[in-house]
């Protein structure tokens, strides 16, 4: 036997282009990811509305405190729950008992709680202006209850956590959960956008006329004409931009024939210990 | 090609010898597979999936090993060893090498 | 308001993107270049026989033997750990460890080859060669921090 040197092909090395192969995985994996994300969404949509109430409020309602804890008759809690239970009277299809629960916070807020509660921050009452505005406020929160949205925001943090549990490895997986996130944010805007639906049906059903919901959105701090940086950022958010969500009750007034301004009540109890 | 892990083929001499050829691939396993084997992981036995990428791994390791030794104008391998090992977290090198020999 | 939202939004995307093109046009030249210097050095080191056959060729004449090694630790760029991240959740070919074993390989030969020619042999057999990975000093010890390619033989003095 002879030595003949002979030069071996380089063919150990795929030939593809590692920008292209970048390319399709980041393509591949976000789209997979949406993809996920949609089907996930579709099937809490799918499922929610099958847990019956009962069972909601068997499960959760015995956790908010009750009326008394409210306090005085005339205070601000009691007449926000009398505001409240007034507001759902129009809505005939209610099949919560309804209770307000008031939290102590600094923060101006108002959440929808399973099992058939709306909660509301003192600060919430400290800063409305008018009857008109929190009743806004409280049947934007109904209608989330009514859509059930509450139990789907459930739904999905609790696969978002499955997510993050079966992905722990290295620093890829910030792409397909940022990807899922995105498409979850966008519907959690959507159900905003329906809850303030809602609550202006609501108000034109109590009183005629949709002032105070505009003037609402306009004291948030994003309210002005949003500048670019903003309009991206949006697209992390939970909530619309305060913008639009002023833009969408004059649409709403126009499309529903409901004048847009109106005479507002002032707050039960403002008038007797404020002014 | 004749692929041999022995150092001669019984009744061939060798003629020329080209050299040291290698074929490897480096594979990933997907996210399905690793669910299924942290299954596999509680209750034992065989990971299927896993001895298929492997298996599919390994022949294409050869594939490559083979094209090289044809470019060299071979028509056999011997001496061929093959070795495994990880290279990532999630993904294996499949590694084959052997010396390509002209057999008359 | 806005810029803080903007600086959000940089600290949280620019910097991985950055480190992606650092280690990519970086890595890419390192890649290009070593593969250049790979090629020269093959070139010349061609006439050293490397067989991985177990007994030299019986009408060699060997003078004298030892054992050669070659080693090399290639390390991996960001942009190669991102992308081998990124398959470890679709699965296929890695193509950029892919170059990466590839060089690591033959640099590992080339350098006991040159050993060998330095130490005045001719030829080495039975070559064998293994890869193993160097963890990283992450805290769970996960992750690459290169990639060890160990050529070894014996090489063999040929009398003329």
């Amino acid at each position: 036997m002879v030595y003949v040197p002979r030069t071996p092909p380089e063919n150990n090395v795929s030939r593809t282009h590692p920008l292209v192969e970048l390319a399709t995985l980041l393509g591949g994996v976000a789209a997979a990811a949406v993809l996920l994300t949609l089907a996930a969404m579709a099937a809490l949509d799918w499922i929610v509305p099958h847990i019956p109430p009962r069972l909601e409020i068997r499960v959760f309602g015995g956790l908010w405190p009750g009326a008394e804890a409210l306090g005085e008759p005339d205070g601000p809690g009691a007449r926000t729950r009398a505001l409240l239970l007034r507001l759902a009277t129009h809505w005939e299809a209610n099949p919560y008992p309804l209770q307000l629960t008031l939290l102590p916070a600094a923060q101006p807020n108002a959440f929808a709680l399973p099992g058939g509660a709306v909660g509301v921050t003192s600060a919430l009452l400290d800063s409305v202006q008018s009857e008109n505005e929190l009743a806004f406020v409280l049947g934007h929160e109904l209608g989330h209850l009514a859509g059930r949205h509450h139990l789907q925001a459930m739904g999905r943090s609790l696969l978002l956590s499955l997510a993050l549990a079966g992905f722990h490895r290295g620093g890829s997986e910030a792409l397909p959960l940022t990807a899922a996130s995105l498409t979850a944010l966008r519907f959690a805007r959507d159900q905003e956008r329906a809850a303030d639906r809602f609550g202006l049906w609501l108000l034109a059903q109590e009183y005629g006329h949709l002032g105070g919901a505009a003037d609402f959105f306009s004291r948030l701090p994003d309210a002005q004409a949003p500048q670019a940086g903003l309009r991206v950022a949006s697209w992390l958010a939970t909530h619309p931009l305060s913008a639009d969500r002023v833009q969408e009750v004059k649409d709403w007034a126009r499309q529903n024939g409901v004048p847009l301004q109106g005479p507002l009540r002032p707050l039960p109890w403002r008038h007797q210990d404020r002014r | 090609m004749i692929l041999s892990n022995t150092e001669e083929v019984p009744g061939r001499k060798v003629r020329e010898l080209y050299g040291v050829v290698s074929g490897s691939t480096v594979r990933a396993k997907h996210i399905g597979r690793d669910f299924m084997a942290g299954l596999k992981n509680l209750v034992g036995g065989e990971l299927k999936g896993y001895t298929e990428l492997l298996r599919e791994a390994r022949q294409e390791a050869m594939d490559r090993m083979v094209e090289q030794a044809e470019a060299m104008g071979a028509n056999a391998v011997l001496n061929v060893r093959f070795s495994t090992s990880s290279v990532a977290q999630s993904a294996a090198e499949l590694f084959a090498y052997g010396t390509a020999v002209r057999l008359e | 308001m806005d810029t803080t939202i903007w600086i959000q939004l940089i600290s949280s995307w620019g910097v991985p993107l950055v480190l992606l093109a650092l280690g990519y046009g970086v890595g890419t030249s390192v890649e290009r270049s070593h593969y250049r210097s790979l090629r020269i050095r093959e070139a010349r080191m061609r006439s050293l026989p490397a067989l991985n056959l177990q007994r030299p060729p019986a009408h060699w004449k060997i003078a004298g033997a030892g054992m050669v090694t070659g080693s090399v630790v290639v390390s991996v760029d960001y942009f190669k750990r991102f992308l081998a991240g990124l398959r470890g959740l679709v699965g296929g070919r890695i193509r950029v460890y892919e170059s990466l074993l590839d060089r690591g390989r033959r640099e590992a030969l080339l350098r006991m080859k040159e050993g060998a020619r330095q130490q005045g042999y001719d030829a080495i057999v039975n070559v064998r060669l293994e890869t193993s990975r160097m963890a990283s000093s992450r805290r769970d010890g996960k992750g690459t921090a290169g990639v060890e390619v160990l050529a070894f033989g014996t090489a063999v003095r040929i009398a003329r």
